[in-house]
């Protein structure tokens, strides 16, 4: 090395550490990237639910607050009174009926779900055969075994997490009353400092761009559970005419699978409409309970009464972008992907919306030009 | 008591004069407010930094509010159809600008520059709009302030088209009316 022409030992020494510096500092900010990402992941992967549910119940809880704001009464005050009046109202409701009996009906169904399932097999496989007669070509897609495959780690999947979730459930309970305060109170502070650390030149618009927003989506997530409850109470008070076991179970999951705009409410029928089928047969009430599912929660009272008053006034998203919007979200973050999917695609829209105002002030050389293109 | 300068300094006045809220009083919009609801303006208002020849806005920009000077200095002018500028105002701390974009959301008619080193407090629609809804009582005594200040300017303008017909009447020779 010392001998090469171009280079004296002394510039190979320094080229030496250089490079060894370099790389090896490369390592380490890779390395210590890598550590600080997955730190990053670990440290905040039980945190996203909590903060949306806490950013849901926020939402729901502003109309109040404002309410008794309005009197004249200190903010912080006035989100206590609320929080009073609620856990009052739901200890009293306990009180007077009796915490529900859920844990029994937890059990119940864990026996009969197998039922429901294997009888769902049966009818599929039957329509099946029905179908291989008709078309021989499809007797090697052998769906029942598929579908047994499925629902057997389904059940093991939710025996398994029943007591996980029942953790969870407890750490929501603290977690999202906690970070819902702090939303209440502070959530316009908060987004008035990061408003603040915009440039100049783009401020007015995106003060303006996030009033916007803010009244767009608060009106969509309190319409939207607001509808989520009317379908849910809907669909129960349907459900206790008849003589079908689950009745709140199935409401809930109604309400909840309603939240899916288009694709939703039809998963959330499957599960009542196999109960009907297994415990009471094609007969009056199995129709009865179809009539409750489609005509009366979904045409009547969803498509008829409640999306006119509540959502219309949100601008509405075209139903291919609703549409992708839910797959995308599924292929992220599964069912809570759904369902969060379109309130961030509407956002997005509005976003986008508002900037075409405000083209100019994106035009580079709006400052070099007239308005009539003369050269300053 | 002597006025010693250092416990004075440390002690109440020239501290007070320093606060946004002792500023906001100083302004004649303002002039009329309580001391609580100079604290509450003081949550509504943003306070913006520009530098010397930074544009705070041009003409046709799509506007959302009001600006008052705190301090430096800012040159209103607008462009003429070739393209020069025509300085149309001069204004000093305490002066308002661009409040026709306050209460509808209209293409700014002129355009705004800081000529030195200046610090402006906004009061903007939205903040406003949603004010209105938060603490109606004080936001109406905002408004019914400003509204105050622009009709003695209307009623200003209106006295000066008046003079400004007579004069060229009498240049014309046409009798007085």
């Amino acid at each position: 090395m010392s001998d090469s022409p171009g280079l004296s030992r002394a510039q190979v020494a320094v080229l030496y550490l250089v490079l060894t510096t370099a790389i090896a500092s490369g390592i380490a900010i890779y390395s210590s990237a890598t550590t600080i990402t997955s730190l990053l992941k670990t440290a905040t992967s039980g945190l996203f639910l909590p903060i949306l549910l806490a950013m849901i119940v926020a939402f729901m809880l502003e109309p109040l607050v404002r309410l008794i704001e309005n009197r004249g009464i200190h903010r912080t005050l006035a989100i206590f009174c609320i929080y009073l009046l609620i856990s009052g109202t739901i200890v009293l409701l306990l009180l007077l009926i009796g915490p529900p009996n859920w844990r029994s009906m937890i059990q119940a169904l864990k026996a009969d779900v197998p039922r429901y399932v294997s009888f769902a097999i049966v009818y599929l496989t039957g329509l099946l055969e029905l179908a291989q007669q008709h078309f021989p070509f499809i007797a090697h897609y052998n769906l029942g075994d598929h579908l047994r495959d499925f629902s057997q780690t389904l059940i093991g999947a939710i025996l398994i997490q029943t007591p996980r979730s029942a953790m969870r459930i407890g750490s929501l309970l603290i977690l999202v009353p906690l970070f819902s305060f702090f939303f209440l109170r502070d959530s316009r502070r908060i987004m008035r400092g990061i408003i603040a650390l915009t440039p100049n030149r783009y401020f007015e618009m995106v003060l303006d761009i996030y009033s916007h927003v803010s009244w767009q989506l608060s009106n969509f997530i309190r319409g939207r559970i607001i509808e989520a409850i009317i379908v849910g109470l809907v669909v129960w008070a349907g459900l206790a005419l008849t003589d079908i076991r689950y009745a709140p179970i199935l409401a809930v999951i109604a309400g909840v699978s309603n939240l899916v705009p288009y694709v939703g409410p039809i998963f959330g029928m499957l599960p009542g409409i196999t109960i009907a089928l297994v415990d009471l047969g094609v007969g009056a009430q199995f129709w009865w309970i179809l009539c409750v599912y489609i005509l009366i929660a979904q045409i009547i009272v969803d498509n008829m009464i409640l999306i006119p008053i509540l959502i219309s006034k949100v601008s509405n998203l075209h139903p291919l972008w609703v549409i992708l919007a839910i797959i995308m979200g599924g292929k992220l973050y599964g069912i809570l992907g759904m369902i969060i999917g379109v309130p961030i695609a509407s956002i997005i829209n509005i976003v986008i919306l508002e900037i075409r105002q405000y083209r100019r002030t994106f035009n580079p050389y709006n400052r070099y030009f007239s308005s009539r293109g003369k050269m300053l | 008591m002597t006025s010693n300068p250092f416990w004075h300094n440390i002690f109440r006045n020239q501290a007070d004069k320093q606060t946004l809220s002792y500023f906001l009083s100083q302004v004649p919009i303002f002039n009329k407010l309580t001391r609580r609801e100079l604290a509450y303006l003081e949550k509504l208002v943003h306070i913006r930094n520009f530098e010397a020849d930074e544009m705070i806005f041009s003409a046709g920009d799509v506007g959302s509010g009001m600006y008052i000077i705190r301090s430096g200095q800012v040159q209103i002018f607008s462009l003429d159809t070739d393209g020069l500028e025509q300085e149309l105002a001069l204004l000093e701390p305490g002066d308002f600008f661009g409040e026709v974009a306050l209460t509808a959301s209209r293409p700014r008619s002129a355009s705004a520059r800081a000529t030195t080193a200046t610090s402006l407090v906004g009061l903007f629609r939205s903040d406003i709009l949603e004010a209105t809804h938060r603490h109606p009582a004080p936001t109406a005594k905002i408004l019914f302030g400003l509204n105050r200040v622009l009709a003695d300017r209307l009623l200003h303008c209106s006295e000066q088209l008046v003079m400004l017909q007579r004069s060229s009447n009498i240049s014309q020779g046409r009798p007085h009316e």
